[in-house]
C-alpha cells in the first residue's frame, strides 16, 4: 500500500505515483461520463438536444423535463411501492443469507457443500425461463398482485448471490477473533453478533447494495406479478416514456435521473462502510 | 468447513481420549452432541434452504418438465399437457441458431468477463495505490456508475450512440471523422455487441472493483511490510502475498461473472430495441427469451434454458470446486 520508498529509489517512487494520480483521473472521466451526460440532458429543453451542435453544459437549464416526469401517471405510487417493497427484500435476504453464510462458513454441516453448489445451479437459470412458473406458484399461494409476493420474489432472486457473496466475506475474516470471544464466554451465537458481523460488515453492505440495485432494477417480474396499475413499481413508469410516436429524449433522461437518485442516495449513505477498511484495522488492532 | 474451534477440540476427540467412560453411557451424550452440533448450523441455513427449496424449487422442475412437453399457446390455455420426450432437445441440436448463439454467447462471455476482471482488480489496486482524495474520487465515481439501474443506463446508452443526436457521433465528426455523421451503431452484428460489451463491461467495474478493494483491506498491512524487508517487488508481493488472500471472493466474482454474461438478455433487449433477431445478436439467454415468448414455444424455450444451465455448470465447474475446496483448507 506505501508508494513512497526510502534512499535511491524514492525518485521513482514519486514518479510513478504521479502516473497513477493521472490513470485514475483519466479512468475516472470516462468512467463518469455517461452518468454526467444523463444529468446535462435532463436540464435542457427538447429543443437544444435535438440540436445538430450538443453542449456539454446545461446553456439553456430548465426543470421542465423533471416537472413533466413527476406529472407522469403513477409517479408517486411506483415510486412508494419501489422504497418499501425493495427495502422490505433487502433487510430480509441480508437477514437469511448472514446467517446461511456464518452456517456454512464456520460450521462442519453435513451437506453444507451440495447446498452451495445447489444454490449457485439455481443462480444459473436464466430469470425470464422462471417468470412463468414463479407466477403460477405465486397465484396459487394467492400473492400475486400483493407486497408480499414481489418481496418474496427478490428475496428468494437475489438470495444465491447474497449467500455466496457473504460466504467469502466470512470466509476471509480470521476464526481466531471469534475464538477468542469464546474463550472468554462468549456464546456462539454472541460471536457472530458481536464479532463477527461488524467485521463483515463492509461486505454484508457492499452485498446489500447489490440485492437492492437488483431489484430495484426489476422489470420482468413485477410486470407479471403487480396487476393493478397502483401496485407497479418505478420501473414500470419509465418504459412509460418510449411510445410509438417517438422518445422524449429530455423527458427521459429526467425520468432516469429521478430513478436512479434514490439508489445514488443510498449508495451515499453506506458509502464509508464500503471503502473503508473496517476489518483490516480490527484485525490489526 | 472451518478449522475446529478450541472448544470443540476441548470437548471432543481429545478429552474422549483419555477419560475412560462406560460404553453404553458413552454413546448416548456423544450421538447427541453431534446433533446438537449439527443442529445449530441447520437452523441457520434453514431458512435460506425454505426459500430456495419452496419458492424456486417448484418453479425449476417445472422448467425442466416443461423442457419435455410441447406447450404452445394452445397447451397452456387449454391445460393440456402434452409430454413430447427428448423433442424438443433433439430440435434443438439440430437448429444452427443454437450453434451460433453458443459461439456468440462464448466469444462474448471471454470477453466481458475477462475485460472486467481485468479492469476491475486493476482499479481495486489503484485504490490502494493512490491518496485518500484520489480514492474518494474513484469510489464517489463508481458508486455513481454502480447506482445506475441497468434499464436506466441502458437508456442512457441508447442517448448516447443515437445515430442523429448522439454525442459519440457528435465528438467523432469534430475530431474529423466526418463518415460517423448520423452513424447508426445498430445496424450490424459487431457493431452492436461492441456496444453492449463496453456497456456490461461499464456496469460491472465498480462492484468487481469495490469488491475486490474489500477484499484487499482485509489484508494485514504487516504483511506487506514483511514482504517489502524481504526485498520482494509488485508482482511478487500481488501474487503471493495478495493473490492468496483474496483468491476466495476473486473467484467467486469470476464465476458470478460468467454467469450473469453467459445469461445476458436485458442489456441486448434494451440496447437492440427488439432488433436482436434481425442482427442476430443472439446469445442463448435472447434466444432463450424469443424462443419461449415471441414464437410462444415454451418448451423449446425451457430446453434452451436447461441446455444453459448445463453448459454453464460445465464452464463453472471447476471453478466452483476449487471454490468449495479452497473454502474447506484455509478458514
Amino acid at each position: 500500500m506505501t508508494t513512497t520508498m526510502a534512499g535511491p529509489r524514492s525518485n521513482r517512487g514519486r514518479r510513478s505515483t504521479w502516473l497513477w494520480r493521472v490513470v485514475a483521473v483519466a479512468f475516472c472521466a470516462v468512467m463518469v461520463f455517461p452518468v454526467y451526460w444523463m444529468v446535462n440532458s435532463s436540464f435542457e429543453p427538447n429543443s437544444q438536444i435535438t440540436s445538430l451542435t450538443p453542449s456539454f453544459f446545461p446553456a439553456h437549464f430548465t426543470f421542465h423535463n423533471f416537472v413533466d416526469a413527476v406529472d407522469r401517471p403513477w409517479f408517486w405510487d411506483d415510486a412508494r411501492n419501489s422504497l418499501v417493497i425493495v427495502v422490505t427484500a433487502v433487510v430480509l435476504v441480508l437477514v437469511v443469507a448472514f446467517l446461511a453464510a456464518a452456517a456454512v462458513a464456520r460450521f462442519r454441516l453435513w451437506g453444507a457443500k451440495a447446498f452451495l453448489v445447489l444454490v449457485l445451479v439455481v443462480q444459473m437459470v436464466p430469470t425470464a425461463a422462471l417468470v412463468i412458473p414463479l407466477f403460477l406458484i405465486l397465484n396459487r399461494a394467492k400473492l400475486t398482485d400483493t407486497y408480499a409476493g414481489l418481496v418474496l420474489t427478490y428475496v428468494t432472486l437475489t438470495l444465491p448471490f447474497t449467500i455466496w457473496m457473504l460466504r467469502g466475506f466470512v470466509k476471509a475474516v480470521p476464526i481466531d477473533l471469534e475464538e477468542a470471544a469464546m474463550v472468554d464466554g462468549a456464546s456462539r451465537m454472541g460471536a457472530f453478533r458481536r464479532i463477527l458481523f461488524p467485521l463483515v460488515l463492509p461486505g454484508v453492505i457492499s452485498t446489500g447494495v447489490f440485492s437492492f440495485i437488483t431489484a430495484w432494477n426489476d422489470f420482468l417480474y413485477v410486470n407479471v406479478i403487480m396487476t393493478q396499475n397502483y401496485h407497479q413499481t418505478l420501473p414500470v413508469w419509465l418504459f412509460s416514456f418510449s411510445t410509438n410516436t417517438g422518445t422524449d429524449y429530455g423527458g427521459l433522461m429526467a425520468g432516469c435521473v429521478l430513478f436512479s437518485l434514490p439508489v445514488v442516495v443510498f449508495f451515499l449513505f453506506v458509502q464509508r462502510r464500503i471503502v473503508t477498511g473496517l476489518t483490516a484495522g480490527a484485525v490489526k488492532g | 468447513m472451518a478449522a475446529p474451534t478450541v472448544p470443540e477440540v476441548a470437548s471432543g476427540r481429545a478429552k474422549r481420549a483419555v477419560v475412560p467412560v462406560e460404553p453404553y453411557r458413552r454413546r448416548s451424550p456423544n450421538w447427541r452432541r453431534a446433533l446438537r452440533r449439527q443442529l445449530l448450523p441447520f437452523l441457520l441455513v434453514l431458512p435460506a434452504l425454505v426459500l430456495v427449496g419452496g419458492v424456486l424449487g417448484y418453479p425449476i422442475g417445472q422448467l425442466v418438465a416443461t423442457s419435455f412437453q410441447q406447450l404452445g399457446l394452445f397447451q397452456l390455455i387449454g391445460h393440456h399437457v402434452l409430454w413430447n420426450g427428448l423433442a424438443n432437445y433433439r430440435q434443438l441440436f439440430s437448429d444452427g441458431q443454437f450453434y451460433s448463439s453458443l459461439e456468440q454467447t462464448a466469444v462474448f462471455v471471454l470477453a466481458t468477463v475477462g475485460l472486467t476482471m481485468a479492469i476491475g482488480t486493476g482499479v481495486a489496486l489503484l485504490m490502494g495505490r493512490v491518496g485518500k482524495v484520489l480514492r474518494t474520487v474513484i469510489s464517489l465515481t463508481m458508486l455513481l456508475v454502480w447506482a445506475m439501474p441497468s434499464s436506466a443506463a441502458s437508456i442512457v446508452w441508447t442517448w448516447l450512440f443515437q445515430a442523429q443526436w448522439g454525442v459519440v457521433n457528435y465528438v467523432l465528426v469534430s475530431l474529423g471523422l466526418h463518415s460517423f455523421g448520423s452513424h447508426d451503431w445498430f445496424a450490424s452484428q459487431i457493431s452492436a455487441y461492441g456496444i453492449v460489451t463496453a456497456m456490461i463491461v461499464w456496469q460491472a467495474i465498480p462492484f468487481i472493483a469495490l469488491s475486490v478493494y474489500a477484499a484487499l483491506t482485509l489484508v494485514p498491512n504487516e504483511l506487506y511490510e514483511a514482504a517489502a524487508v524481504d526485498g520482494a517487488n509488485a508482482r511478487t508481493i500481488f501474487r503471493q502475498v495478495t493473490f492468496p488472500i483474496i483468491r476466495p471472493v476473486f473467484f467467486l466474482l469470476t464465476v458470478l461473472s460468467i454467469i450473469w454474461d453467459g445469461n445476458v438478455f436485458n442489456q441486448v433487449w434494451y440496447l437492440t430495441g427488439g432488433r436482436a433477431q434481425v442482427l442476430n445478436v443472439m446469445p442463448l439467454g435472447v434466444w432463450q427469451y424469443i424462443e419461449a415468448f415471441a414464437t410462444q414455444q415454451y418448451g423449446m424455450g425451457a430446453a434452451i434454458a436447461i441446455v444453459t444451465v448445463l453448459i454453464l455448470l460445465v464452464v463453472t465447474g471447476y471453478y466452483i470446486r476449487t471454490m468449495v475446496r479452497t473454502g474447506e483448507v484455509s478458514a
